[in-house]
């Protein structure tokens, strides 16, 4: 269950603060991957914690 | 660039024709089962939820709106990261109900047939512009790429076809999940095509138009730069707003919920797409700003049609452009096909059978089959209808915003349903008209009719009125639906069968059935019930479907069984016919029966439910779990036969030493009547509640293993400040007790006799010293030789008399343990030997047993004279009795390793090997009832222990096969001669 409240905090606060995102269009000096990057580390976090549940759980 | 209409034909036709090579191939088994139901292939089929928007119209928006176009996929990978607390309850939901679409879902947990054909209503409104938009997508790539005169042709027929494939893939059985694997299968085909194809687009923008990721970002940095002022950044309201309208679509939406729930193989698998999904959708997004940006840096410009079909001007190749009309082919295709089947099965269930009931067909199955049939082509037939009468001056974005804020209407439902079980059908109900009238007024008919769109604004929010029309519609909207949803609920009343509907809803709360009995009585009752409403044939196959899934056999008459077969025939029948229908039906035909007395908590299940959700709990709420685990196991595992009567006689609990003594196990009565239990415990159980508070004592029961002795005592439960009563009854197993009260009787009636005997003996013994001492006298007096002989005898007749009364007063006296170490002394073997045979001959019985004493003289042990020889009465006793006549028992004694070893040796029948292992405990024994109390052996071990000595049994004989010998080991007496060991290979 404690898995689950880390994954509601992400989500919720990833909701709040995800406007920032669109700041980063074709910003001189900014990758254009960023977004994408930040993307990612979200899946993996997401992989990470589904693993942790699995063993939770048997 | 353009392809031939026969080109175009021929990669659509082969597209379906792969998609059915597919189905037909997961549908035959040649595709393994591992793979087929291989989480990832589920996870590959909720790309279904990347449309012909995501393929072509996030070209359009990445232009417009930069990174905002990122909303499609960033809302939808939240609601999937967030899959174990918002879907996997949902998942639950659908799979223990059988409900298949939102509105069975909705009208399962409100209780009202109403709000589903709501849903339904609202559903089909809000996807029609999906539809139009998917259809809208093969006209303009058809005009696009054939130059075509009559698009609209083109894409009727292009419907026809994708209804032909849904009746394949998802109508060839009556069950909407019937087909789920073939299904799933082709959807995740489609889902990859969409993939592939645009991951290699994206490559061709990146490596063929640019030279790679340093490229385009020196471009981006330099002279892209220009290009980028056009794409304005969204308000983050906007933003937000966007993202919660497709986070709700990820599971609201028609064809997502049937991929996500109708057709989840397992909750495994809808876990993993938390991270499959958010990962495929990442993977889809990549494509539209590198797609743009080549388009861009190439100076091209965007077809007639719009920006949305940027990617065909691009790749001006026949390969290529083929790949990007594939992507959307596989987008448009799939959306179509699996809307057509959810929306289908959502009108059949909600209106079709809701208006006209089902009744009694002769084949139910084939009418509710040929029902979705025509129901599926006309959704999508529908949708092109709808295509037609817009005609074309939305472009795909607006199409999606008008179906998603449609959608999300069902957002504060959905929520209440989850989270709220205070929400009722009527707030349900008010909530949603008020929500759906505000959008279809201020963008739904504005989109079909032109008409302007409709803004009610209430006061002190005029900001809005500036703002787009679809941000000020949702805002608007959800807030009304919300706002009355709680109100309306807050002020009416909710009716008993909603308050259980939303238990068995709610994420924090468990179902908590009531303990009703049914009008049925077996399994058998509930097909002759049934059959009024749905033929025989159909209640036959109903019924006997539910009770293999259970378990049960048909004859199952337990009230707590035949609860749990309704439940599960409801379910059956809401896969069927949706949840209103199925639970008229249920309730009409399998009533409960209203007793006299409130119905109480069905404990058992309500526990069972409890055991499921362990792992769902935390904090104060696991702590009180663990608690009650904790009481319970104290209770299952009393070393006491333990059983609890809810106040309607049905039995609660049935513990772990009841089920071992009864033979019963738990699961096999809990939930029966206490009557209808097995005998002979519902006559004895009856005898207890004939007087609550009471006790049986004793009571002698047939079991399995002979007579017990039970001792009942029972407990009134009921108790003020609870509804939930009845009555706990403990059961003891008093036998051993009983038993050992009985010898305790016998012992003491022997002990009697022997005080008896002993007083006779001293009695006797005093004429006998008379007559002994006359017979010496005669002797002295007379030399004739007859009378000398005469007096002789009669000395040794007194003589023979006198050890008899002595042995009887020696054994009489021998049970006196309190000074057993006072009374050892040196002892003669064969002299004690002598003695217990002498006691034995005395019995009537075994008077053809031949004994001999083989003991050798001058053999001594140290002992108690009196005690060895009752140990040595009760060996040749048992000897004697396990003897056929005439058998020989043998008495024979050696010196042994420094001890005097003592065999009482049988041909007998021989001691059966399932006793031998326990045969020194009490009460163990061969002989049939009466004639032994199993204490023989014990007492033996007894006494030989307190000698220091040890006892051995062997049997059968190896040299005869049979027969029994007994050896006694006893130390030897101090002054005996330890040299004339001799050596034992036994030892």
């Amino acid at each position: 269950m404690y898995v689950y409240r880390i994954m509601l905090f992400l989500v919720f606060g990833g909701y709040l603060l995800s406007p920032m995102l669109m700041s980063g269009w074709a910003v001189p000096g900014m990758a254009w991957y960023r977004p994408f990057l930040i993307w990612g580390a979200l899946i993996a976090l997401s992989v990470w914690l589904e693993q942790k549940r699995k063993l939770d759980e048997h | 660039m353009s392809i031939s209409l026969a080109g175009l034909t021929a990669l659509v036709v082969g597209y379906l024709a792969l998609l059915l090579v597919v189905a037909g191939a997961t549908r035959r088994g040649w595709i393994p089962a591992r793979v087929v139901h291989h989480p990832l292939v589920y996870g590959l089929s909720l790309g279904i939820y990347v449309n012909a928007w995501g393929i072509y119209g996030s070209v359009a928006l990445a232009t417009q709106i930069g990174y905002g176009y990122l909303d499609f996929y960033l809302g939808v990978a939240g609601a999937f990261l967030l899959a174990p607390v918002l879907l996997v309850p949902i998942l639950r939901l659908t799979r223990t109900y059988q409900l298949a679409s939102l509105a069975d879902l909705f009208a399962f947990r409100f209780r009202s047939r109403w709000i589903g054909a709501l849903v339904t209503l609202i559903t089909l409104l809000a996807v029609l512009p999906l539809l139009a938009q998917q259809v809208r997508v093969v006209g303009d790539v058809a005009h696009l790429l054939t130059g075509s005169a009559s698009p609209a042709l083109l894409a009727l027929l292009f419907c026809a076809l994708v209804a032909a494939m849904a009746l394949v893939l998802g109508a060839r059985r009556t069950h909407l999940t019937a087909d789920h694997a073939s299904l799933v299968a082709a959807v995740a085909v489609e889902s990859l095509v969409k993939l592939v194809a645009l991951l290699v687009l994206a490559g061709v923008a990146l490596y063929g138009v640019f030279a790679g990721p340093g490229d385009l970002q020196h471009w981006l940095d330099g002279p892209g730069q220009s290009f980028q002022v056009i794409a304005r950044r969204l308000d983050p309201g906007q933003w937000r707003t966007l993202l919660l309208l497709f986070f709700a679509a990820a599971f609201l939406s028609p064809h997502m919920f049937h991929m996500a729930f109708a057709q989840a193989p397992s909750r495994q698998a809808l876990l993993q797409s938390s991270w499959q999904l958010p990962l495929y959708l990442l993977l889809m997004a990549l494509p539209a700003p590198l797609i743009l940006w080549a388009a861009q840096y190439r100076d091209v410009a965007p077809p007639q049609a719009g920006l949305a079909y940027l990617v065909f001007t691009l790749f001006d190749t026949p390969g290529l452009a083929g790949l990007a009309l594939l992507a959307g082919l596989a987008a448009v295709c799939g959306t179509l096909i699996v809307i057509a089947l959810s929306l289908a099965g959502m009108v059949l269930n909600h209106l079709v059978l809701v208006a006209h009931p089902p009744g009694r067909h002769d084949d139910l199955y084939r009418w509710l089959l040929g029902l979705r049939r025509v129901l599926i082509v006309a959704v999508i037939l529908g949708g092109w209808v709808f295509y037609r009468a817009l005609g074309g001056e939305h472009d795909l974005a607006s199409l999606g915003l008008v179906a998603f804020v449609g959608i999300a209407q069902f957002l504060p439902g959905m929520l209440a349903l989850l989270y709220w079980p205070g929400a009722n059908r009527k707030g349900m109900v008010c909530g949603l008209i008020a929500g759906s009238l505000l959008w279809l007024a201020g963008q739904w008919l504005p989109m079909l009719t032109g008409w302007p769109a409709l803004l009610f604004i209430p006061p002190g929010l005029e900001l809005l009125a500036g703002e787009p029309v679809w941000y000020t519609v949702t805002l608007i909207s959800l807030a009304a639906n919300t706002l009355t949803l709680i109100l309306v609920s807050l002020v009416t009343r909710t009716s008993e069968a909603e308050r259980a509907a939303a238990e068995a809803c709610s994420v924090d709360a468990v179902i908590r059935p009531k303990r009703l009995p049914l009008s049925a009585r077996t399994g058998e009752d509930f097909k002759r019930h049934l059959s009024d409403a749905l033929g025989p044939e159909v209640a036959d196959r109903e019924v006997d479907a539910a009770l293999d899934a259970l378990g049960m056999s048909p004859q199952e008459s337990r009230p707590y069984a035949l609860r749990r077969l309704r439940g599960r025939l409801q379910a059956n029948l809401s896969g069927l016919m949706g949840p209103s229908v199925a639970r008229d039906i249920v309730d009409r035909f399998l009533p409960y029966q209203q007793g006299p007395k409130a119905a109480t908590d069905d404990v058992h299940y309500v526990e069972s439910l409890l055991e499921a959700y362990r792992s769902r709990l935390t904090g104060l709420a696991r702590e009180l779990d663990g608690l009650r685990r904790y009481h319970r196991r104290t209770l299952t595992q009393l070393p006491i036969g333990l059983c609890a009567f809810g106040d309607d006689d049905e039995l609660l609990m049935w513990n772990d030493a009841l089920a071992r003594l009864s033979g019963i196990a738990g699961a096999s009565v809990i939930g029966a009547r206490r009557e209808s239990l097995p005998a002979p415990w519902a006559g004895l159980l009856e005898r207890t509640f004939e007087r609550p508070g009471s006790h049986l004592y004793k009571q002698p029961v047939e079991l399995v293993g002979g007579t017990r002795y039970l001792t009942l005592h029972t407990a009134d439960l009921a108790v003020e400040d609870d509804e939930r009563g009845g009555t706990v009854v403990l059961i003891e197993d008093h036998s051993e007790m009983k038993w050992l009260e009985d010898e305790l009787v016998h012992a003491e009636r022997l002990a009697s006799i022997g005080r008896l005997a002993a007083g006779v003996a001293h009695e006797i013994g005093n004429p006998i010293t008379g007559i002994s001492s006359l017979a010496q006298n005669l002797r002295y007096d007379t030399d004739d030789a007859l009378v000398l002989d005469t007096a002789h005898q009669i000395q040794a007749l007194t003589d023979r008399v006198s050890r008899i009364v002595g042995s009887l007063v020696g054994f009489a006296h021998g049970g006196d343990r309190g000074n057993a170490g006072s009374r050892h002394a040196t002892l003669d073997v064969q002299a004690i030997a002598d003695e217990a045979l002498h006691l034995i001959r005395l019995a009537r019985s075994g008077q053809d047993i031949e004994y001999r004493n083989a003991c050798p003289a001058a053999l001594t042990v140290q002992g108690d004279a009196q005690r060895l020889v009752q140990v040595l009465v009760n060996l040749l006793g048992n000897a004697r009795d396990a003897s056929p006549p005439g058998g020989l028992v043998v008495v024979d004694a050696r010196r042994h390793d420094g001890g005097v070893r003592i065999t009482v040796t049988d041909a007998g029948h021989g001691i059966d090997a399932s006793i031998r292992d326990h045969l020194f405990e009490p009460f163990t024994t061969t002989k049939p009832p009466g004639e032994g109390t199993g204490l023989g052996l014990s007492l033996v071990y007894s006494i030989v222990q307190e000698h220091h000595g040890q006892v051995r049994v062997e049997s059968p004989l190896p040299e005869l096969g049979h027969g029994t010998r007994i050896s006694l080991w006893l130390p030897q007496a101090p002054h005996a001669d330890r040299d004339a060991d001799e050596p034992d290979p036994d030892r």
